[in-house]
């Protein structure tokens, strides 16, 4: 039971780690592989207010949110200067910059030892979420809040405008929308929820190394993302239960440790390639990528 | 010291521009942003490592069976992956997702086979050659020689032969190269299997020098890009000063400051370049779609 639930949580993380993904790649159409960038920062943030301050866990979320939010501003100068290939150039820059800081700055982020023992979320007062229980009600609670809250934007004034920014910049520009401010808010929304996923792992699992936040980690997202379908929010949904459930499927079938972890990768890659091929917009995704 | 900083840089330099002229090979005449070219380096040095680690053959005929079965690979890539994209007409970034799709698959199956590890291909003592103070090791005489040779055929070839009158042309404008009457997939299997071939000469030069392992693809690709983008796109030319000043930066980046933050500022330098000079020290401008 644990052992679902325990599946259950990652799936819920994932979900709102693609999900905010969804926002500037699939909605936007700006192909940013920074994603796992901003879930890093949100779990070292997360990590060091959950270990300094004993504060409840709404005000810990929202100042990393949008501390990630902040740090964001990088990628979304580098949206608006930069188009194409270079901006995915730019973004994956950013990525590796993040990683090494990550990795090198070892007096703040502990280095490669990474940081350990972080304390558990405390919600309002002194009630302690603890245990797979806990964690498994909140991350529900949150991924079905922050699903809802996706679905409200999409159809909002918001999210329209930023689906005529993935359609045609330069008309959303000539009706009268700064796509500027748009691409900005874009990118703090999305670098906002990655930092919540990142948080919350941090605190879930009580602790972080940076090798879970490198390049592969965004190339994971990536595919867990076009996989499923980009440019909705049932298509992220999909991608992240799809890329979960996978591995945990091809553990019954009894392979050797050794061999897993690369055959699982294996499938991941084969399955891009195929989806890219037959159905570019993905299994449930409603646009394809330009 | 400070002389041999710069020998040490100039060698590195060297094999980055190697890497980046088999990726730009790509990159500029067909957009593709081949990110398989890492697994093509990764596969490339695994050939080499059971041809002459395990099978014991000689050096340079390992070299060659390498870099003819990467060639061969690169080809694969293009026939299986590329070239369908390319006639449903897919989107750039379509194509890139899938060939990290690609990339994903060939390094693990290379991992799967080979194992996680590294692994060393000549445990000896490495020969030295000493000027003076100046020590350059057996492998990097080898990287700069074969290194140094290939680059310069390549400039060569790429100035005055007609395929790299072609190799030009369909950089430039595909569509009237295409009308023109040439046949563009024959162009293209061609400029990936040379791109195979460059992606294996590094590959081999460095695997000998430094050991392989199955991640060793995705850092030495991310370098190879930078220089490209350093050097300037669209300019095969450009990739050498490119390679050769991100070489011998970063190894003074080792000297004066830390190696741990090496990677930080060449992306630092990648950033500032795109914001600054997306053309590069040599390209021309030109507007991006």
């Amino acid at each position: 039971m644990e052992y679902i639930l325990h599946i259950i949580i990652i799936l819920n993380i994932y979900i709102l780690l693609v999900l905010s993904a969804n926002l500037p790649i699939g909605m936007s159409n700006l192909l940013s592989v920074a994603q796992a960038s901003f879930y890093g920062i949100g779990a070292y943030l997360g990590a060091f207010f959950l270990i300094k301050f004993q504060l409840p866990f709404i005000v810990i979320a929202l100042f990393t949110m949008f501390l990630t939010g902040v740090s964001s501003l990088i990628v979304s100068f580098a949206s608006v200067k930069l188009k194409g290939d270079y901006f995915v150039l730019a973004t994956l820059g950013f990525q590796m910059i993040i990683f090494t800081i990550l990795y090198n700055w070892v007096e703040v982020t502990g280095g490669s030892y990474g940081i350990a023992d972080i304390p558990h979320i405390q919600l309002f007062g002194k009630v302690e979420v603890t245990g797979v229980y806990g964690y498994f009600v909140l991350t529900t609670f949150l991924s079905l809040l922050i699903i809802f809250l996706f679905i409200y934007l999409k159809q909002s004034p918001f999210g329209r405008i930023i689906k005529a920014i993935r359609t045609d910049e330069i008309a959303v520009a000539a009706l009268g929308r700064n796509p500027v401010s748009f691409k900005i808010l874009t990118f703090f929304i999305s670098a906002a929820f990655s930092g919540l996923a990142g948080m919350i792992y941090a605190s879930y699992v009580s602790y972080i190394d940076p090798t879970s936040f490198s390049i592969d980690e965004s190339i994971f997202i990536l595919c867990a993302l076009f996989i499923g379908g980009i440019g909705n929010v049932k298509g992220p949904i999909i991608g992240a239960l799809f890329i979960i459930i996978i591995p945990e499927l091809l553990r019954f079938i009894g392979l050797p440790d050794a061999v897993a972890a690369n055959l699982r990768q294996i499938i991941y890659g084969l399955i891009l390639i195929i989806i890219m091929y037959f159905r570019p917009q993905g299994l449930w995704g409603e646009t394809v990528l330009k | 010291m400070l002389l041999q900083f710069l020998i040490n840089g100039f060698i590195t330099g060297i094999l980055y521009s190697i890497a980046a002229i088999g990726f730009a090979l790509v990159y500029n005449t067909t957009r593709i942003f081949h990110i398989a070219a890492a697994a093509v380096h990764v596969v490339a040095a695994y050939i080499f490592y059971s041809t002459y680690h395990i099978l014991g053959l000689p050096l340079v005929l390992a070299g060659i069976i390498s870099t003819l079965l990467s060639a061969l690979l690169s080809i694969l890539c293009e026939w299986c992956v590329y070239r369908p994209q390319y006639i449903k007409n897919a989107s750039i970034n379509v194509i890139m997702i899938s060939s990290i799709g690609l990339m994903t698959v060939l390094i693990n199956m290379v991992a799967m086979y080979f194992g996680n590890e590294t692994k060393i291909l000549n445990n000896n003592i490495q020969a030295t050659y000493t000027w003076g103070t100046l020590i350059v090791t057996h492998p990097q005489m080898l990287q700069l020689i074969f290194g140094g040779i290939f680059i310069i055929i390549f400039v060569f070839f790429v100035r005055y032969s007609r395929f790299g009158l072609r190799i030009n042309a369909l950089s430039n404008n595909p569509i009237l190269f295409e009308t023109l009457g040439f046949n563009i997939y024959i162009t293209r299997t061609y400029i990936f299997a040379l791109s195979g071939i460059f992606l294996a000469l590094n590959s081999c030069l460095s695997a000998y020098d430094i050991g392989i392992n199955p991640y060793t693809g995705m850092p030495l690709f991310i370098n190879a890009m930078v220089a490209m983008i350093i050097g300037g796109v669209g300019r095969f030319d450009a990739c050498i000063l490119g390679g050769i000043s991100l070489g011998i930066l970063q190894s003074f980046l080792v000297y004066y400051f830390s190696a741990n933050w090496q990677n930080a500022i060449t992306f630092l330098l990648l950033l500032l370049f795109l914001f600054f000079r997306p053309q590069g020290i040599l390209g021309y401008k030109k507007r991006t779609v």
